[in-house]
């Protein structure tokens, strides 16, 4: 076997070509990101946009952790692409027919907009520590203080309408980054398994669902390691947010698979072997059953029965993690599910497993674990807590 | 507007000029000229150097090899098929990565020092299209390998270049000769070979009756210049005429043999019998596809054992019967003699 | 830019003595000489062939009746474009269908099925093994493929650089020096064509062989097939054999509901076919 790629095994005839799998767990990890991203940034802008002033305590670090899964975000296809040095091929020749070329635009005009965001959100301590910190670190927050320390009232409210605008437009930008994911494969003819008007929003609704989920876990995570009580209401705020926006993903998941078996086109029977075997594990017992399921249930039954305080806290992580894993396992079951169903229609591949090299499995863990100790350098240049400060008046 | 906006607004149109300006010197000139590509590109990959060269090349110095392929089935778009020299030999400039081919150290070099590829395999290499395989259709002509040629390679008995001529295939010039005189002539051979030609056991010689005239003359002559060794046929062959030789081999070619059924019972019983290979030059029932070669219908079994075994052993060499008699174990001769020497013989060939 | 060929004597006794002698002193010095009485290499097209706009529009015929499975095209495509030898990259491939008594679908098998590839003996040949023969089978056929240069590609739709592309000729390239590797073309391709140059690191796939068409020669599998059932043409040209087949025979393309609509027209194909 040359060392440079792993033949798949198959069963039934597929293309030869097809025998070599294009996309791998890097191309899982990577919506897996940007969902994370469009989430967090949800968090940020209902509190900001919306008024949800539940939300407060982890607006600020909403947004900080959207900042940090983005820069984390170009990893994963820099490390698939043959010639990363070319990456910016697409982004100075885009072709415009291509949902790819429109990541290098999509891509950079967001992570500008969450780094100016963040910049006039954390102004006010960037230029408190300008003036007070020395060595290399003051001239880290001098640097971006731009030379300027006016924190008069009036700058204030024009950053504050800056804020609202950046979080405004933020919204559709942050759709549009991950949706054109979900049209990257919905909208390909060639696989009948990606191939949905339905995909783009899937992609967002589940992008929404883990970005939640991610912030509930680390606000949680962030309250016992700086060993302050969990804000309970903030935590059922992202609880009820959660819980609509996964019921939703939920019936497009079954309206999309469903129409698929209804419809029946050729190739169905393979499909439905694939989903009647491989899929038991993947989709019907972890995506479904443990990671949506479970937590709707939990869920409905907290917001039932009016739940409050720890148990709450306690159900709305619990069900935060199941969400979390049903979303990594969607990414998983269309990316990878959709390459083992051979075009042929009549072919049915097995995914080879790689842990090392650039497309192995550590490299991705790898790719998800280094935005969260990005975000942990983050909270310390630029603390996200609110607890010290009286509430905002709007 | 308050100053750090006015210089956020300004770092950021800088970094749009900056990345406008690197754009303007990465980006290829020749891109967007036809399309939305690189318009140097068409002719980078049209600059590729071809690696077949095609027939035309190749004729260039090997002429005789060739006019052989030209003449040949090989070369026939209706019926026959084109197969060209770089099929079997590979590409005139390219590569011999499975390293099948063995390159000859004398030669002209085809470019890039690749001296000409001569297939070392050629059982691996025309059984690839000739092989019988489920799928090919039924205008390709297809052989069961094992029947056909046993273990021997195809170059033995097929010349590579035209492969319908078949090696030991001595051109049959026309042959003049009267069977009456020959009759006359023939007196003394009836000692040995029989009334008519037609031997019987413990009689010295084959049966001669119905065989091929051309192959009978041949036969003489080899005698006569000592080419096959046989002391008594040396001493006949030395006082026949070369006319002699052709009214006797006349004479013998004309005498009637029974008649048996031919087709393809025929043929599947020879492949029971073993005898499928030799059925190949032979006939199913012994009647051979050329003049040049023996007739074996109603030859005696201990005359055609001898012969193989003379053929195995080198007492008589010929350029395809010997590889193929050191082929043949006891058993196989046994059983291939045996099948021959019961079939009658017939007059004519089988497919008419 | 000419093509420099080397050349020799005919006379095999002196080369082999000159090749004694220090045979590269001698090669490089005939390289350089002219090629007396050799067919020569026709040169490289002197305009861009991008100015062909419209001179030429290429097509490709196959006449699966015909095709007897040799694979000889299989292997001089992979000589004449340096693909990677192996059972897993092709640019252009042969399929077999055969439909055993008893069983409505076809048993389907190509060059990188393990029998296939333990028949050839190792990955670098190809031979169909000698399958079947034990079945009662009611009817079997070869069907060669390849890119079928769509006209409406969905690859070069789905190219994020505009690295793939199609000519004014009819022929969907790849710019090998433009290409980042992201594979999504291999994805969009419904005919698996595509493939990933795991050496080069960019996607590859059948270019009809582009620097010989535009030398006026054939591409490397139709130059070889021994039996016709590859055809290549010009259709501007009403008497190439291209437009001569479409004009006799009853064709199909592969998959027309992707509305690619493919410029590889297939004779003697079946509703099988995928």
């Amino acid at each position: 076997m040359h060392p440079d790629f792993t033949a798949a095994p198959y069963i039934g005839y597929v293309y030869p070509n097809e025998t070599v799998f294009p996309w791998g767990v890097l191309i899982v990890v990577y919506p897996y990101l940007t969902g994370l991203v469009a989430g967090a940034f949800t968090v940020s802008s209902l509190y900001q946009v919306f008024g949800l002033e539940r939300l407060r305590p982890v607006a600020h670090f909403a947004l900080l952790t959207s900042l940090c899964c983005m820069i984390f975000v170009p990893t994963p296809l820099l490390l698939h692409l043959g010639h990363p040095e070319r990456a910016f091929n697409a982004v100075f020749t885009p072709h415009w027919t291509s949902a790819m070329a429109m990541f290098g635009y999509f891509a950079g005009f967001y992570v500008l907009l969450l780094m100016v965001e963040t910049w006039f959100v954390f102004r006010p301590h960037i230029v408190h520590e300008a003036q007070q910190r020395a060595g290399p670190l003051g001239w880290f927050y001098r640097l971006l203080s731009l030379g300027s320390y006016d924190l008069s009232a009036e700058a204030l409210r024009i950053d504050a309408k800056w804020i609202l605008t950046l979080a405004i437009i933020g919204i559709p930008a942050a759709h549009g980054l991950h949706g054109y994911v979900g049209f990257l494969f919905g909208s390909l003819k060639s696989r009948e398994w990606w191939s949905s008007d339905l995909m783009p929003v899937i992609f967002l609704f589940s992008a929404i669902i883990s970005g939640v989920s991610l912030l509930t876990v680390l606000y949680v995570l962030s309250c016992r390691l700086r060993r302050i009580p969990v804000d309970a209401d903030c935590v059922k705020g992202l609880g009820y947010t959660v819980w609509g926006f996964l019921m939703f993903t939920l019936l497009l998941e079954g309206v999309e698979f469903g129409s698929l078996v209804y419809k029946g086109r050729e190739g169905i029977d393979m499909i439905l072997l694939f989903v009647r075997t491989r899929l038991i594990i993947p989709f019907f017992v972890l995506q479904i059953g443990v990671g949506a399921v479970t937590p709707i249930l939990i869920l409905s039954y907290l917001f039932w029965r009016g739940t409050a305080g720890r148990k709450l806290v306690a159900g709305v992580t619990l069900s935060a993690l199941l969400i979390l894993l049903n979303v990594i396992m969607m990414r998983f079951n269309v990316v990878i599910g959709g390459q083992e169903i051979s075009k042929t229609g009549v072919g049915l591949l097995s995914y080879p497993w790689v842990f090392l090299g650039k497309e192995g499995v550590f490299a991705a863990a790898s790719v998800l674990v280094a935005p969260m100790l990005l975000l942990l350098m983050m909270v310390r240049l630029f603390p996200p807590w609110h607890e010290s400060e009286p509430p905002r008046a709007l | 507007m308050p100053k750090h906006v006015r210089r956020l607004i300004l770092v950021l149109l800088g970094f749009g000029v900056l990345a406008l300006t690197v754009r303007h010197f990465v980006v290829d000139r020749s891109f967007y000229r036809y399309g939305h590509y690189r318009a140097d590109a068409l002719a980078e990959i049209a600059r590729d150097q071809p690696k077949f060269r095609g027939t035309a090349y190749c004729q260039s110095c090997h002429g005789a090899e060739y006019d052989a392929w030209a003449h040949s089935p090989h070369n026939r778009a209706d019926g026959g098929g084109i197969v060209k020299c770089e099929v079997c030999h590979g590409p005139g400039a390219g590569r011999d990565p499975g390293h099948d081919y063995i390159h000859a150290a004398t030669g002209p070099v085809h470019p890039q020092n690749l001296h000409l590829a001569v297939p070392t395999d050629t059982r691996a290499l025309c059984s690839v299209c000739h092989e019988q395989i489920v799928g090919r259709p039924a205008q390709q002509r297809q052989i069961v390998i094992g029947d056909h040629a046993g273990a021997q390679q195809c170059s033995l008995c097929h010349d590579v270049h035209a492969p319908s001529r078949l090696k030991g295939a001595i051109a049959v010039a026309s042959l003049a000769g009267s069977a009456a005189a020959g009759q006359r002539k023939s007196a003394a051979c009836i000692a040995c070979h029989g009334p008519a030609g037609v031997s019987a056991a413990g009689l010295l010689g084959p049966t001669l009756a119905g065989q091929n005239r051309a192959y009978l003359a041949a036969a003489l002559a080899a005698y006569k210049s000592g080419a096959r060794k046989n002391p008594i046929m040396l001493g006949v062959a030395s006082s026949l005429s070369s006319t002699d030789i052709e009214d006797v081999a006349s004479w013998f070619s004309s005498q009637k043999c029974a008649v048996v059924p031919g087709g393809a019972e025929q043929l599947a019983a020879a492949r029971k019998a073993g005898a499928a290979m030799c059925a190949n030059c032979h006939g199913a029932n012994g009647v051979p596809r050329s003049d040049a070669w023996p007739s074996l219908l109603g030859q005696s079994g201990d005359y055609l054992k001898g012969a193989l075994r003379s053929y195995a052993s080198a007492d008589r060499s010929h350029i395809v019967m010997s590889t193929l008699a050191r082929g043949l174990d006891d058993a196989a001769i046994e059983r291939v003699a045996a099948w021959y020497s019961t079939a009658a013989c017939k007059r004519g060939r089988e497919d008419e | 830019m000419s093509d420099q060929e080397s050349t020799a004597g005919v006379n095999g006794g002196r080369r082999a003595f000159l090749g004694c002698l220090g045979g590269a002193v001698a090669a490089t010095a005939s390289a350089l000489l002219p090629d007396p009485g050799r067919a020569a290499l026709p040169a490289s097209p002197a305009a861009p062939a991008g100015d062909a706009a419209g001179k030429h529009q290429w097509a490709f015929g196959v006449d699966a009746t015909k095709c007897i499975g040799c694979l000889r095209c299989v292997e001089a495509c992979k000589a004449e474009n340096e693909v990677a030898l192996d059972a897993h990259h092709f640019r252009t491939w042969v399929e077999r269908y055969v439909y055993v008594e008893g069983v409505d679908e076809p048993r389907i098998d190509s060059q990188s099925d393990p029998v296939n590839i333990a028949a050839s003996g190792s990955e670098q040949h190809y031979r169909f093994a000698n399958r079947y023969q034990e079945e009662k089978v009611e009817k079997a056929f070869f069907v060669p493929k390849l890119c079928n240069h769509c006209t409406h590609p969905a690859c070069v739709q789905v190219c994020p650089t505009g690295a793939t592309f199609k000519t004014a000729d009819g022929v969907v390239l790849i710019d090998h020096t433009y290409c980042i590797g992201c594979q999504y073309c291999v994805q969009a391709c419904p005919y698996g064509a595509r493939f990933f140059d795991v050496e080069n690191r960019v996607t590859e796939k059948c270019t009809w062989c582009y620097h010989r068409i535009t030398r006026g020669l054939l591409p490397a599998c139709v130059e070889v097939c021994p039996v016709g059932a590859r055809v290549f043409g010009d259709r501007n040209d009403k008497q190439s054999p291209i437009s001569r087949f479409l004009a006799e025979n009853r064709v199909e393309v592969l998959k027309p509901e992707t509305g690619n609509a493919p410029n590889v027209f297939y004779v003697g194909i079946d509703k099988d076919v995928r």
